[in-house]
């Protein structure tokens, strides 16, 4: 009788031992300390701010966009749809874009002209890289080779020649166009270029960046391709 | 007697061996759990010195006791009260009061070896 007594309390402090190590291991465990300096605090805090700025000039524009809905609603609510639809169009690349920015030249590097080494076409990696570089200093409308890069234009590889929107571009020399909200911009994008080490990696594919000074006037092609959508339908007439 | 103690030392090394960690929402749920656990504990080592030691109560207890308390604890999270407080309250007040028991009837046993 004793003896299963003395198992019972064995077993029974067995689990409260296990389960107050496991309580101990959970209380000690470190907690990831915060060995950011002020620096790093303020470079994340000046982040922040931009992103607060953005959000804020964005909540101005679809305020601006109500007012004049609410302006229009009575006279014509069909001529603020349209306009809005010419916007929209603006915004992705569906029209053509006339306005400030600059425009870059891609040329085979010196180097490779003096040792009269083939001129090979720019890699997909290396254009993917440029673009995101430009659209991370703020760019409104891109145009590569001619081709207009919207938000769906895929860029790659087709039979080793790149590719944009499925036409393939040209080996170098050929011109990028970028445009910009405005002349500012175009110059702050100007001068992010040049700060910029994209050249760099221009440089080891034996090309050459020539970045072109800001432009108060640029012209942009539009998308000329069809948009393909599989997601949204039209609402038949009649229905709301 | 020393075979419980065995079982504590076992039952430590095995979980700081191990180093198991458990999500940080749950530490309240062990914690209870080791305060009810503690409780029953108690509670048997003073009913097996009172003589009133019962194996299905003592073993029914400690697991009913835990899941109660972490029961009561998952409510409370639930319905935003911090209802594991009762829980603390009632294992605490009834593990002093073991305790105490426990200890006159040690001193008690002491006293009469020494008288005799």
């Amino acid at each position: 009788m004793k003896k299963t007594v003395y198992i019972r309390f064995t077993i029974i402090l067995l689990i409260i031992g296990f389960m107050l190590s496991v309580q101990y291991n959970t209380v000690q465990d470190p907690k990831t300390r915060d060995t950011r300096d002020i620096w790093a605090i303020r470079q994340e805090l000046s982040v922040e701010t931009e992103t607060h700025s953005e959000l804020l000039s964005e909540v101005y524009m679809l305020d601006q966009t109500i007012l004049k809905y609410e302006n229009m609603v009575n006279e014509s609510a069909e001529f603020a749809l349209k306009d809005t639809v010419e916007q929209l169009k603006e915004d992705i690349g569906l029209d053509e874009y006339t306005g400030p920015g600059l425009t870059i030249k891609v040329e085979p590097s010196l180097e490779s002209i003096a040792l009269g080494q083939p001129v090979e076409g720019i890699s997909p990696d290396l254009l993917i890289r440029l673009i995101n570089e430009i659209n991370r200093f703020k760019a409104k409308d891109i145009e590569v080779d001619g081709k207009r890069i919207i938000y769906s234009s895929p860029i790659r590889d087709v039979n080793g020649k790149t590719t944009v929107n499925n036409i393939s571009v040209r080996n170098a020399p050929f011109t990028i166009k970028i445009g910009t909200s405005t002349f500012e911009d175009a110059q702050k994008m100007y001068n992010q270029l040049e700060a910029s080490t994209i050249g760099d990696d221009f440089y080891i594919d034996n090309l050459k960046l020539k970045i072109g000074e800001p432009e108060h006037k640029i012209t942009i092609s539009a998308f000329d391709q069809t948009i393909n959508n599989r997601f949204l339908k039209e609402v038949p007439e009649g229905e709301s | 007697m020393w075979l419980p103690l065995l079982g504590l030392i076992l039952g430590i090394s095995l979980g700081l061996l191990t180093e198991i960690q458990i999500p940080e929402i749950y530490e309240s749920y062990l914690s209870i759990a080791v305060l009810a656990a503690l409780d029953t504990l108690f509670g048997g080592i003073r009913a097996h010195l009172q003589h009133v030691y019962d194996d299905k109560v003592f073993v029914s207890g400690f697991f009913f006791n835990i899941g109660l308390a972490a029961a009561l604890a998952f409510l409370g999270v639930h319905l935003g009260i911090d209802l594991y407080l009762a829980a603390i309250f009632a294992f605490g007040v009834r593990l002093f009061q073991n305790i105490a028991v426990i200890r006159r009837i040690m001193l008690t046993k002491w006293s009469e070896r020494k008288n005799q």
